[in-house]
């Protein structure tokens, strides 16, 4: 009768554990002969194509990483999901946009070319402006937010600043919407940086573009990345930063300025998610007020894969979830439009069956 | 001499804060549908597209401002400054200067013919005529002034030197005192007045779809509905307290139930509305199971993030090619045929009403024995700290998988009775804003509180529909609300009362010492 009672007891768990590994099982079995059939079997694609999709997902990967840290970061100070965090990138992405329309709309006539605007007549100059402008703005964002959205809560239960950030999240979107009008608008490149052109490599007797907006969001994403670490590994603010991370009270024992570190911290996210924004905006060249619901879901996606909290973890995962993204629809052999379904997918699988993600953050499971 | 300085200053500085709400508010254009509103009010509603009579924009902003001078002038006179009043002034002072100078400059580019819409969408050199009240830039900015500035000041002074917080306490005493009288108590507590009240409800849920037209019956059918999603969540989120944001799938699953059983294309089954009814509930519940499951170790915000992507995958799957042949696809499916109840088919809006009001009724019967009963405690012994419901014998797994079951259940005959009604549903009913909104009515009421949910729903879905000028600013409002309901008010505005037995102790009047001694004696 004991027996019998602790088996029924038990019984929910247990169907429950059982169930989640069928579904892992299957799900991994099921894209593992999906995979086999197209790489070995149709091959659909040349080379050339492959490599096309590595390139277009190295590129929007670097994008995701910079979001991905700015989540990292506010998950591993604060251990909250900011999640009005993609709408920060979003209101950068406008940010640059106003720039690059401003500066169009600047003459700077020369000798040769009377009606020149300054966009063109500069224009790393003025993709530079809108680096800074974009950055700027989202940074100002991201302060905002902390200091009206979060700080009161500081000390509330979990859910409640989850509940307040979804609210910001929904309210910057409609106040740009209501701002700046719903349409879709083609993002200002200067002639040189049209979207589309780059230099073309020969693979696999095909030719491959290497757009010059690519490798300038890439690189510049990389830089920024790098520039990152340093902050967070070498100076006093990461040092305070990593302080405030691992224990508030006792780093504002040892007089470290706690809300200004948040405060920072926040800037600091929200001037890599508003360049993340330029860049988007450059490279895929639309820009509206949803646009930053996605990359923001997609960017907590890596975050989670490359392990929450942890800053080289939303790195690779940034780059891994772009990767995969291009990659997985074709070498799964399914619809393009299901791209993001399996960015999900990725997202819910590796919640449900490694929590602590890749890089592995080292007290995820007492937070969850 | 330096306390009047202090009340100046203090407010100027609560004024920053409301010059920026007022420009942010002349940005998005809501100056125009505020006074459309106001106008309404009045009975002389603009046609649609155009602008109210100038006037009632003033008004908008002379309200605006005497809300701003009484609030800024009571925190003055709480933290003790001398003349209060002057914080009205300067506060609204500071935001009309600011407007001022907008329209000034607004007023006089528009004058040279510049046009900013595309920048700044709302600017439209009517709405900027609007602005400065049809007068030059010069006048319009110096009518503006005035009107923040005197209407604030004034508010300030009325606080000052009327007495409304001692009239106030007087109406809150009588008030007090005839809701806490013997024979109003003991009227309150027969069995009767019940009745009563329950007879009053059924009388006007009968009467109410036939008198007040088909556009009342649309929006109170659609808050009918959310008031069904509500509960639902109220269940997942209010008691057991595991944020889902994906809640819209089950309401999903209810609808294409619904559709797929009963619609000409894609399949022409036809089954009719009540086996759909019940599949579409059991399907919903079984879906709510099911990614119960797998999700049951997570808390927090991790379950928030992972329903949220069942939520868009399944939204996914519905829009894409994938599906077509099955779900319609992008398209969605039209012409679902309507219930029809021995040979009497519900095809009016009055029908459809009816059917919504026994199923919330139904709903709310069974919500409310649900949390009273001992399911109930334990989901909240769960929601209030898990590990110890646990350590004193809850069984979490199976509680949570409950409720994820029941709710789903809840929103899947909402599902059913939304596509039933629209004869419609598609991909674009089923988004994450679906999910957003009921979450929001949910925490908007109350969490865990069943009086909550009706409140949140009408007040989120039915007041949009009545104050519809203000439609486009909606979501605005919604995300707003929910930071500032987080952080002055988390307990929601109907917060769920601890049962208890005793009878609750009447708040004392102050001023009335015998009044409390013949309390205590009764008590």
């Amino acid at each position: 009768m004991t027996a019998l009672t602790s088996v029924s007891f038990k019984t929910p768990q247990l169907v429950a554990r059982i169930i989640r590994s069928a579904i892992g099982i299957l799900v991994v079995f099921w894209m593992a002969v999906r995979a086999y059939n197209v790489l070995f079997i149709d091959q659909p694609y040349g080379t050339d194509t492959w490599v096309r999709f590595a390139i277009s997902g190295l590129i929007i990967g670097g994008m995701y990483a910079l979001i991905a840290i700015g989540y990292t970061l506010v998950y591993g100070i604060l251990g909250m999901i900011n999640f009005a965090h993609g709408e920060v990138m979003m209101i950068g992405t406008f940010g640059g946009y106003f720039m690059l329309e401003a500066l169009e709309a600047t003459p700077a006539p020369t000798p040769a070319s009377p009606d020149l605007n300054f966009l063109n007549a500069h224009p790393l100059l003025s993709i530079l402006l809108a680096f800074l402008v974009g950055t700027a703005v989202a940074s100002l964002t991201g302060y905002f937010l902390e200091k009206i959205a979060y700080r009161p809560l500081r000390n509330a239960p979990r859910l409640v600043p989850l509940i307040s950030a979804i609210g910001a999240s929904i309210f910057l979107q409609n106040a740009v919407q209501l701002l700046f009008s719903p349409q879709l608008r083609d993002y200002t490149n200067p002639d040189v940086l049209a979207r589309g052109i780059g230099w073309s490599i020969n693979i696999a007797g095909s030719n491959v573009m290497i757009t010059y907006t690519g490798v300038l969001s890439f690189s510049l994403s990389i830089i920024l990345m790098i520039g990152l670490y340093v902050l967070v590994k070498k100076t006093r603010i990461g040092r305070a930063m990593r302080a405030v991370a691992q224990d508030k009270k006792t780093a504002a024992l040892m007089g470290v300025d706690v809300n200004a570190v948040i405060s920072r911290t926040f800037i600091i996210s929200g001037a890599l998610a508003g360049a993340a924004g330029v860049m988007w905006g450059i490279h895929n060249g639309l820009v509206y007020y949803f646009l930053g619901f996605v990359p923001g879901i997609k960017a907590f996606t890596a975050a989670v894969l490359g392990g929450i909290g942890n800053i080289p973890g939303a790195m690779v995962g940034g780059l891994v979830l772009g990767l995969v993204e291009s990659i997985g629809p074709a070498a799964l052999g399914i619809d393009f439009q299901l791209k993001d379904v399996i960015a999900f997918l990725i997202l819910v699988l590796v919640l449900i069956f490694r929590p602590s993600g890749i890089l592995g953050a080292a007290s995820v499971e007492e937070k969850l | 001499m330096k306390r009047n300085d202090s009340a100046f200053k203090s407010g100027l500085r609560s004024g920053s804060t409301f010059t920026i709400i007022v420009l942010f508010l002349v940005l998005i254009g809501f100056n125009a549908s505020g006074s459309a509103l106001l106008a309404r009010l009045f009975g002389q509603a603009p046609l649609s597209g155009q602008l109210p009579p100038v006037v009632y924009g003033l008004v908008f902003l002379a309200l605006l401002a005497i809300w701003q001078g009484a609030s800024s002038t009571i925190a003055s006179r709480h933290k003790g400054f001398h003349v209060p009043w002057l914080s009205g002034f300067s506060s609204t002072g500071l935001a009309g200067l600011v407007l001022a100078v907008f329209i000034l400059v607004f007023g006089s580019l528009y004058q040279g013919g510049a046009d900013f819409r595309r920048t700044l969408y709302a600017l439209s050199p009517a709405y900027i005529k609007f602005l400065s009240a049809d007068q030059s830039p010069v006048n319009g900015a110096l009518i503006n002034l005035f009107v923040l500035l005197i209407a604030g000041g004034i508010a300030g002074l009325a606080v000052v030197y009327l007495p409304f917080g001692k009239l106030w306490k007087q109406v809150k005493v009588t008030w007090l005192r005839f809701w806490n009288m013997d024979a109003n108590r003991s009227l309150r507590a027969s069995r009767y007045f019940k009745f009563g009240v329950y007879a009053l409800l059924v009388l006007f849920c009968f009467f109410a779809p036939r008198l007040w037209g088909s556009y009342w019956n649309y929006v109170f059918g659609l808050v009918g509905i959310y008031v069904l999603l509500g509960l639902g969540l109220n269940i997942i989120v209010g008691l057991s307290g595991q944020l889902v944001l994906g809640y819209v799938a089950f309401f999903a699953i209810g609808a294409y139930t619904v559709a797929l059983l009963n619609a000409p294309v894609p399949h022409n089954l036809m089954w009719g509305f009540w086996p759909a009814v019940v599949i579409g509930i059991l399907l919903a519940a079984l879906s709510g199971f099911l990614i119960g499951l797998p999700i049951m170790r997570l808390r927090g915000d991790y379950l928030a993030i992972v329903t949220l992507g069942f939520g868009e995958i399944i939204r996914v799957l519905l829009k894409s090619d994938l599906l077509t042949n099955f779900t319609g696809g992008p398209r969605g499916i039209q012409d679902i045929k309507g219930p029809s109840l021995f040979g009497f088919s519900f095809s009016s809006d009055v029908d459809f009403m009816y059917l919504i009001i026994l199923a919330v009724a139904l709903a709310l019967f069974i919500a409310s024995r649900l949390q009273n009963s001992r399911v109930g405690r334990s989901w909240i012994a769960i929601r209030e700290d898990e590990t110890v419901a646990q350590a004193s014998g809850v069984n979490t797994t199976r509680y949570k998988l409950l409720a994820l079951a029941l709710g789903a259940a809840f929103a899947g005959i909402g599902g059913v009775l939304f596509a039933a009604r629209n004869q419609f549903t598609g991909p674009e009913d089923h988004v994450l804003m679906v999910s957003i909104n009921v979450l929001s009515l949910v925490i908007v009421g109350g969490m865990g509180s069943i009086p909550g949910v009706v409140l949140g729903a009408f007040a989120l879905k039915g007041l949009p529909e009545i104050l519809r000028e203000l439609a486009n600013y909606r979501l605005l409002a919604f995300g707003a609300l929910l930071v500032v309901m987080m952080i002055a008010r988390p307990q929601g505005l109907w917060p769920v009362g601890r049962p208890s037995l005793q009878r609750p102790e009447p708040e004392s009047p102050p001023d009335k010492p015998e009044e409390s001694n013949r309390e205590v004696t009764h008590g």
